[in-house]
């Protein structure tokens, strides 16, 4: 065995707890004892025999017990820093991946932001309005340069355009109005003319105030206006804009000539993000809470952008917006996407740990380079588990299992293979071998062996103790551990499925979709298959998308390579369709919950359906029904993935999450091998009959291994209700 | 008399202390060819070749792998032996220092004389001396004589 020159965790460490002081203590003094009693056992030797031979015997022997006890003391003092050590790493593995998470949560939403921000500046209505107004202006300019015209008809054609902007910008204020009111992720959305006046406006309380505002100065306006075409956007970091009192959060893009993706910039379209209520949910959900709700004390939660301020934090008093944190310099500067970094220092009064972690940013999508991190008191680090569920697992199999880290297995035995089945036991026996042949003056020898056995099998008892305390430590702290990924993971999908929600409401007010579908007779579809393609081009996460007559025939979809497939089947006995036909409000929307459906060839099919409402309505009759076939695996894996339990960035050995139905059916899983899609599964009750928001944790048999479990049944999100699913995290132990 | 127990299989053993010399982890056996399967080889301790026999293959049994548990009774030679305790194990000894392997050993135990018990019929055994009842456990006494005088009974061997 290696060990360590270096003790991190010395008897003397403040973190050490009392108890575990006093065991050392303890062990320490009745291995020092063993010195004076090896003492007297030599001078024994000398006076109960006179060969020299079994002098030598007797004084070998009090020397390997010195040996011993000498190793034994090192190897104590190692493995206590070996038990703080392995807590230690435990814990920031846990903090680091809570830290992750909670940057990935705000990334992914703000993802979904630059997806939305470009597909709605396509709109009919905003680009129609932008254009009035734009020739409005130029018509005024005009009117001041060069005095043609008489002033009379100028006016009549002024007012004549004036009353048709006034129109559009009512259609386009009511369009604007719902878009937030189908993603309430949006403070405003804000649509703005070449002059950079705001012409129109999502938000009613606000509209007085806003229209005509200028904000030509502002950077999101100006680097919208250069964007080359549809498929560009601008963010401006978090900070400052006249339109809000608030720091604000804006996406822009350009509005260009009829809609078209690669037409002429004519205006900008911008939405205001309600970043701060969305991090503040994101990031008080992460921490710690009491039995009141209230989150822990010395456990901080915040964002910091490229130049090291905060932007958002979970206590807005100790760690204030705009300002620099009282962080170590390197963990505001992190250079790398990814990078990440561990420290220990004293943060509002409390000696703290510090894990800060730079996003990572999704595929194509780079993020905004902000950090994320968690502080957490050190003392929360090694602080004890008191209550301690049942699980019918013994603390010998517990002691064994995967949960101690190997190094630490390795240390007990070899305290074990130094006392009381291994070097002090065959002492002791031949000690007593010895003393038996030297007859009656042996006798005296007897309790000097009696001493040495007890104290080797007082500290393998004390440390077994400690190990045991330890692997049910470790027990509680990683079902914790797993619970909370668990959480993660529901809401992560959750979170998603609001925004498909959002989108397929938000899609089936198009109306070039209910222009169609109006007329039935000419049965012209081409334009809506051309919207559909559109569309689907602006997003990632959709397989197809498919517009289905009052009969359930299938008559456009977005995909060419899908169309002769789909085009004329009928649908009308899928639950996803007869949903979408009975919908009867534009806030409304339809889902099938994950199946094996004909339509596609994947394995596993998510549908939501939105109402194609007469006129484009917000109250109406449903013409027909848009679907959105859903790239189910390829959202489910990456959460998935992304909550299966790590150490060091390694997935644990038997790590896996899946998601199960209401069917208590696998719908989506890390582990095909052992946790099928499809199947079953078969894991305990009480985590497969959750309430709404409810986790648990838990021990089960499978595949002839022993898991542990955490889980979460989902609670939606804002106003989307979750499909009843449940989240479960596994790991083996043994 | 004290006795010091050990495991080979699943069975509880016991010698008594006054037959050993020493006890000692397995450490090199030099092996010799030709020997029986039985003898896991040769051992040097302090100076005296000592032959050590494999316990379990002696009693027909699953081979005694050298791990970390498993330990070697040296045995004391006839010359060595002082002690007389009335039972009559301690005569029966070999001319040779004698090593058993076995699989673990357990503690000293104190045994009285009028606790030893004499094995069933039905489960006689050449090796087996006496048996004694600890509480729920069975302790089978060894006659380290037959075990130790290998050239005596060869045929126990094979």
């Amino acid at each position: 065995m290696t060990i360590s020159t270096e003790i991190k965790f010395n008897i003397y460490n403040p973190v050490i707890t009392y108890e575990h002081r006093a065991a050392y203590d303890m062990v320490l003094s009745q291995l020092h004892e063993i010195f004076p009693i090896c003492n007297q056992g030599k001078c024994k030797a000398l006076e109960v025999t006179d060969d020299p031979q079994k002098q030598k015997q007797i004084n070998d022997l009090m020397e390997k017990v010195e040996f011993i006890s000498d190793s034994l003391i090192t190897i104590t003092k190692v493995f206590f820093d070996q038990l703080y050590r392995a807590k230690e790493s435990s814990s920031q593995s846990i903090a680091h991946s809570m830290a992750k998470i909670t940057i990935d949560m705000i990334e992914r939403n703000l993802l979904e932001r630059t997806c939305d921000v470009r597909w709605w500046a396509l709109e009919k209505s905003f680009w129609e309005c932008v254009e009035i107004s734009n020739l409005l202006n130029s018509g005024a300019a005009k009117k001041s340069t060069v005095k043609i015209t008489p002033d009379s008809a100028v006016n009549s054609d002024k007012k004549l355009i004036e009353s048709s902007l006034a129109n559009l910008v009512t259609i386009a204020c009511t369009r604007l109005e719902d878009i937030r009111s189908s993603y309430t992720l949006y403070r405003d959305l804000v649509l703005v003319d070449m002059s950079g006046k705001v012409i129109a406006t999502a938000n009613i309380d606000r509209r007085e105030k806003l229209l005509g505002f200028n904000i030509s100065e502002e950077v999101w306006f100006k680097e919208a206006l250069k964007t080359i075409d549809g498929t560009e956007y601008f963010v401006q970091d978090f900070s400052k804009s006249k339109l809000e009192e608030n720091g604000s959060l804006i996406y822009s893009t350009a509005i260009r000539d009829k809609g078209d993706e690669k037409g002429e910039v004519i205006g900008v379209l911008g939405v205001l993000f309600d970043f701060q209520g969305e991090c503040q949910i994101v990031l008080n959900d992460s921490l710690p809470k009491d039995k009141n709700g209230e989150t822990l004390d010395g456990w901080f939660s915040f964002f910091t952008n490229n130049q090291g301020r905060v932007i958002c934090s979970s206590d807005q008093d100790f760690i204030p917006p705009g300002l620099v944190p009282h962080v170590p310099k390197s963990h505001r500067t992190l250079r790398n996407k990814g990078d990440f970094k561990f420290s220990t220092a004293v943060f509002c009064g409390i000696n703290c740990l510090i894990v800060s972690h730079k996003s990572e940013g999704f595929d194509d999508y780079d993020g905004l380079e902000w950090t994320s991190h968690l502080v957490l008191p050190v003392a929360s680090m090694f602080e004890r588990h008191i209550e301690n569920k049942e699980f019918g697992i013994t603390p010998k199999e517990l002691m064994n299992s995967h949960l101690i880290p190997e190094i630490n297995r390795q240390t007990f035995q070899e305290i074990q293979r130094n006392t009381d089945k291994g070097d002090i036991q065959l002492i002791s026996i031949n000690g007593i071998v010895l003393a038996t042949d030297l007859g009656k003056s042996g006798k005296s020898f007897m309790p000097i062996f009696d001493q040495i056995t007890k104290t080797g099998s007082s500290t393998t008892g004390k440390m077994e103790l400690l190990l045991s305390e330890m692997s049910s430590d470790m027990l509680n702290q990683t079902l914790k551990a797993l619970v909370n990924l668990s959480k993660q993971a529901i809401e992560l999908i959750d979170r998603n499925l609001f925004e498909r929600a959002a989108d397929v409401r938000w899609w089936s007010s198009d109306f070039v979709f209910c222009e169609a579908l109006k007329n039935t007779e000419t049965e012209n579809y081409d334009a809506v298959s051309k919207r559909l393609a559109v569309i689907n081009s602006s997003y990632s996460m959709y397989r197809d998308l498919v517009i289905v007559d009052s009969n359930g025939r299938i008559v456009a979809n977005s995909k060419l390579e899908n169309r002769d497939k789909l085009k004329g089947v009928s649908v009308s006995d899928q639950s996803w369709f007869r949903q979408g036909m009975q919908i009867s409000k534009s806030v409304q929307f339809g889902v099938q919950d994950v199946c094996n459906s004909d339509l596609e060839s994947e394995k596993t099919s998510l549908i939501y359906s939105g109402g194609i409402l007469e006129n484009g309505q917000r109250v109406g009759k449903a013409l027909g029904v848009l679907g959105i076939f859903f790239d189910w695996e390829a959202l489910a894996h990456p959460i998935l993935e992304g909550c299966v339990p790590r150490i060091d960035n390694n997935i644990v050995e038997g790590g896996a999450s899946f998601f199960t139905n209401t069917d208590h059916q696998i719908i989506a899983s890390t582990d095909e091998e052992y946790f099928t899609t499809g199947n079953q599964v078969a894991i305990p009750t009480a985590n497969l009959t959750l309430k709404e928001g409810e986790s648990t944790a838990g021990m089960f048999l499978a595949n002839g291994k022993k898991y542990i479990i955490g889980s979460t049944k989902t609670k939606g999100y804002r106003e989307y209700r979750g499909l009843e699913w449940t989240a479960h995290v596994v790991r083996s132990i043994d | 008399m004290l006795y010091s127990l050990f495991h080979v299989d699943k069975t509880l053993m016991a010698v008594p202390i006054t037959t050993i010399l020493e006890i000692v982890r397995p450490s090199m056996f030099y092996s010799i060819s030709g020997s029986p399967e039985v003898i896991d080889g040769l051992i040097n301790f302090r100076g005296k070749v000592v032959t050590v026999i494999n316990t379990g293959l002696a009693f027909g049994g699953n081979k005694v792998e050298t791990t970390e548990e498993s330990r070697v009774y040296i045995f004391k030679k006839n010359s060595e032996l002082k002690v007389a305790d009335g039972t009559g194990l301690d005569s029966e000894l070999s001319p040779d220092n004698i090593g058993l392997h076995v699989d673990n050993i357990e503690n000293v135990i104190n045994i009285e004389i009028d606790e030893l018990q004499a094995v069933p019929a039905n489960m006689a055994h050449p090796f087996y001396k006496f048996v004694v009842r600890k509480g729920d456990d069975f302790i089978i006494i060894l006659r380290p004589a037959e075990i130790l005088n290998l050239n005596k009974d060869r045929d126990l061997l094979s």
